[in-house]
């Protein structure tokens, strides 16, 4: 099960010192965050036999809260979609509380929605990334897997904050993570936009509906907006993500770490054949059309920069009219490990979840609603940028309205 | 057809910062190669950069310094291209918005006339890794050092005003006095620290446009930027009037040789927005402190020197054309030396005798103080100037005061004008000849009588009063 599951096992005792917030919790990681002498290969051979050297900044704050590691489960290929994940899988097998897992996309809700459990993506910028081998560092973060959505709450609160390592946080104070002031933190209107609702599969679309209904009956009103460009976000992710993805996998050279091909001619030649070696097809195909966009369609580039603010402020808009947006998790693609290899396939996949990556808003995906044996696709909400404290105690109360509806 | 030159220099230059622009590793030369690395300028996996607030400080003062107009919002792109000495793949520079616009420096042209070169922008980078190639031996291999990978840089753009090798040359020394004087950086071309490439193309005389032009790259001396301009001048005016067109790429100075060499075609690589890098916003209050840092510049303080000393224009250009050294000056002169003895004499002896003891003016043993001392005792008649010249060397030696040496070595000037009348008339009587000669007109008799009176006082004797006392003598 183990060997399945993990790409290093190696769990710790659990921390002896008593009173953290996570005192006696376990948690699992990927191997794309360091973890001070643990194998960090980002499931790349361009990061072949690569041991990190500290912890990130995250890691070293869940342990001091009294958490502890477990293993790194398997991921894709530098975290570009979910071939091979398996971090849902260790969330759902009770092999350990709660999973970080880098979200860029959505990953983290689609891996949560296969396995019925609750996943969560906070606001960009809360949380430090130092010792985070990213892709897309304008549009990733640490997201948080788990049964229980109060220990995503908790977690949160322990990993948000400034960090003298990442000077790329947001400045703002990060939103408390403290849900007992349910007054305040409660929500009342969830919006949907009709062009996404326009777009869903049959039986996504018919599950969604049923969902919706459920709220209305726990008391939520639902309103329809509308978002005429809601397509445009994932041309936007695909555009800007692929852009940065091809920046950020330049120094994967061979020379200071990671695979380096046996022969060549010159360092040129060794460049070409270690880079070629090491990426998969699916990523080469991603870096590609980055490298396409920076040297071959610098205005599309630009143009996608401009229509990302300008979402932005649609979205910005949209909040006005309600507390939350809501959308079902996944919309019934499920890109096949085996034979997924075109960046197409992961953005069908990853559509819904991808526009809380576009805004660096936060999302939290939301299991239970269906029967066993009911197709779920998962339930979405999406709030503005700080409120994540609401989101999850939002899927609080909604989880316990299932169990209490049992 | 007469063709004239259009230039437009791009300047890096490395800031004397204590780390790196993206890390805390020492920004210092001559470490061991690989030893002032980090995960950061290594660019390791995991690592983020974190924007150096000295880096930006010393960057802006220099922008400042150059009278450019800092932005109030700048921000970091990735200039993209592969190459070993690049371990990330891009370069972190400034594209799309950079720190500084809009500033000028005046130089002298070659018609004396003062000329207004305007700069185009100023912007941050850091530097990439320096590489070794050793091409001797069975296996050529090339090393990287990453001591220099993120260290400070300023790029400054001038605008294609320059029109000749002068211009071009006379920039870069007003350039590196003012950066001298601004403190933020040491401009050495032989070193390295500053990198001067020439964009050079050629139009009609007399009209507007801006034709193709080439860059010249690898001139380590100002005397090479203009001869690399002056030969690119003479060959691309060959081609014009041999009727090959110009083509833009880049040329590399050989200096063994003295010409220029097609090396690449112009590159230039995308560049992209950083998402990891914050965009930098300064406020107003923010560039009033950096601008309260500023120096008096060397172009005012040589304009208050001819004001305030009485020197002429070539003297205060030479006192405040170095920093230190117009300090120094300011110091002497304060201790109530007249400035134009003092201007005389730190050039004809003080500067000279620091060079030969590898001293400078703000740390040198010989401090405006003892200096100062040693100058008004020639001024007040006390030592010759024979004198002065023995005892710079002997304050560079013993920390005693300028009096004390000369009443222990005896220097002291005779003034005595009863001994010295004693003294000149036993020479007259000695010297009948040369008497003769000077009452028949030959005037080099003076000169040889004199010699003799200073022998017999043993160089200390006062040299104006010797003289009156000869000629009145003479001529009685």
């Amino acid at each position: 099960m183990q060997t399945d599951l993990f790409t290093f096992f190696n769990p710790s005792e659990p921390c002896a010192e008593q009173g953290g917030p996570l005192q006696g919790k376990s948690f699992t990681i990927q191997p794309n965050m360091s973890v001070c002498d643990w194998p960090t290969e980002a499931g790349s051979p361009a990061l072949k036999k690569f041991v990190a050297i500290e912890d990130a900044t995250v890691i070293e704050r869940l342990k001091k809260a009294g958490a502890y590691l477990v293993g790194s489960t398997c991921m894709s290929e530098l975290g570009f979609g979910l071939a091979g994940d398996t971090t849902g899988k260790v969330i759902a097998g009770g092999l350990s509380d709660m999973a970080l897992m880098m979200d860029m996309m959505g990953e983290v809700r689609i891996a949560a929605a296969r396995e019925r459990v609750f996943g969560f993506k906070p606001t960009n910028g809360i949380i430090s990334r130092f010792g985070l081998i990213g892709l897309v560092p304008s549009m990733e973060c640490f997201g948080v897997l788990a049964k229980d959505p109060t220990l995503i709450a908790a977690a949160m609160g322990v990993m948000t904050g400034q960090d003298e390592r990442d000077f790329s946080m947001d400045e703002t104070e990060p939103p408390s993570f403290d849900l007992t002031d349910s007054e305040k933190l409660s929500i009342r209107t969830m919006g949907i936009i009709r062009e996404c609702v326009d777009v869903l599969e049959d039986t996504v679309m018919s599950k969604f509906k049923t969902d919706l209904e459920k709220l209305k009956t726990w008391g939520f009103s639902i309103k329809e907006l509308s978002l005429p460009d809601f397509d445009l976000f994932r041309t936007i992710h695909q555009c800007i993500g692929s852009v940065e993805a091809s920046s950020s996998c330049g120094k994967y050279d061979g020379v200071r770490y990671g695979h380096r091909c046996h022969q060549a001619k010159n360092w040129n030649d060794m460049y070409l054949k270690s880079r070629a070696e090491s990426f998969g097809t699916l990523i080469k195909s991603y870096l590609f059309q980055g490298a396409y966009f920076q040297f071959q369609n610098y205005d599309a580039f630009e143009n996608a920069g401009r229509i990302r603010a300008r979402l932005a402020g649609d979205i910005h808009q949209l909040f006005a009219e309600c507390d939350v947006l809501t959308f079902p998790t996944g919309n019934g693609h499920t890109a096949d490990p085996k034979t997924s290899n075109q960046v197409s396939d992961i953005y069908d996949e990853l559509a819904l979840t991808l526009p809380a990556n576009v805004l660096g808003i936060p999302a939290v995906q939301i299991p239970a609603f269906s029967a066993d044996g009911e197709i779920d696709p998962g339930l979405q909400l999406m709030g503005p940028r700080f409120s994540d404290a609401r989101l999850l105690a939002t899927a609080c109360r909604l989880s316990r309205s299932v169990e209490g509806g049992r | 057809m007469e063709y004239e030159a259009v230039i437009g220099l791009e300047i890096h230059v490395e800031l004397n910062c204590a780390t790196k622009m993206f890390c805390d590793c020492p920004n210092s030369a001559g470490a061991d190669p690989n030893t002032n690395t980090c995960p950061i300028c290594l660019w390791f996996p995991g690592a983020i950069p974190r924007f150096s607030e000295e880096a930006l400080e010393k960057a802006a003062l220099t922008a400042m310094g150059l009278n450019c107009i800092i932005q109030e919002r700048s921000a970091f792109d990735q200039k993209v291209y592969y190459y070993p000495d690049l371990p990330k793949g891009y370069q972190l520079s400034q594209a799309h918005l950079p720190l500084a616009r809009n500033g000028w420096l005046d130089i002298t042209a070659e018609n004396g006339e003062t000329k207004r070169l305007r700069i185009h922008k100023i912007h941050m980078e850091e530097d990439v890794a320096k590489l070794v190639h050793e091409i001797e031996g069975r296996t050529p291999i090339s090393l990287v050092d990453f001591n220099r990978a993120g260290v400070p840089l300023v790029e400054i753009v001038t605008e294609p005003d320059m029109r000749s090798p002068h211009d071009a040359m006379e920039f870069i020394r007003v350039l590196r006095t003012q950066i001298r004087y601004i403190g933020t950086a040491e401009c050495s071309m032989e070193a390295g620290t500053m990198r001067v490439d020439a964009n050079i193309s050629l139009r009609p005389k007399g009209s507007e446009l801006l034709n193709t032009k080439v860059e010249v790259k690898n001139m380590n001396s100002i005397r090479h930027l203009g001869d690399a301009i002056a030969y690119e001048i003479n060959r691309q005016t060959a081609s014009l009037h041999a009727g090959d067109p110009i083509v833009l790429h880049t040329r590399l100075w050989d200096p063994e040789k003295s010409i220029t060499v097609a090396m690449r075609g112009k590159f230039e690589g995308p560049c992209i927005p950083d998402p990891s890098v914050p965009h930098i916003v300064v406020t107003e209050d923010w560039k009033k402190k950096i601008q309260a840092r500023l120096p008096e510049m060397p172009g005012a303080k040589a304009e208050r020197f001819c004001r305030q000393y009485g020197l002429n224009r070539e003297e205060s250009l030479m006192v405040s054309g170095e920093r230190e050294l117009s300090e120094y000056f300011e110091a002497v002169v304060k201790q109530k030396v007249s400035p134009r003895t003092a201007v005389h004499w730190i050039f004809s002896q003080l500067a000279p005798a620091l060079k030969e003891h590898e001293q400078r003016f703000n740390d040198t043993a010989v401090n405006p103080e003892r200096f100062a001392g040693l100058l008004i005792l020639l001024e007040n008649n006390e030592i010759n100037a024979k004198v002065v010249r023995k005892v710079i060397d002997l304050l560079f030696e013993s920390d005693q005061t300028p009096a004390d040496i000369i009443d222990q070595q005896g220097f002291r000037q005779v003034s005595d004008v009863d001994q010295i009348e004693a003294m000149i008339r036993d020479i007259l009587a000695a010297n009948p000849s040369a008497v003769n000669d000077y009452k028949s007109g030959v005037e080099k008799a003076l000169g040889f009588l004199m010699g003799r009176a200073m022998q017999a006082l043993k160089g200390k004797g006062n040299p104006q009063i010797i003289r009156e006392i000869l000629i009145r003598k003479l001529d009685a």
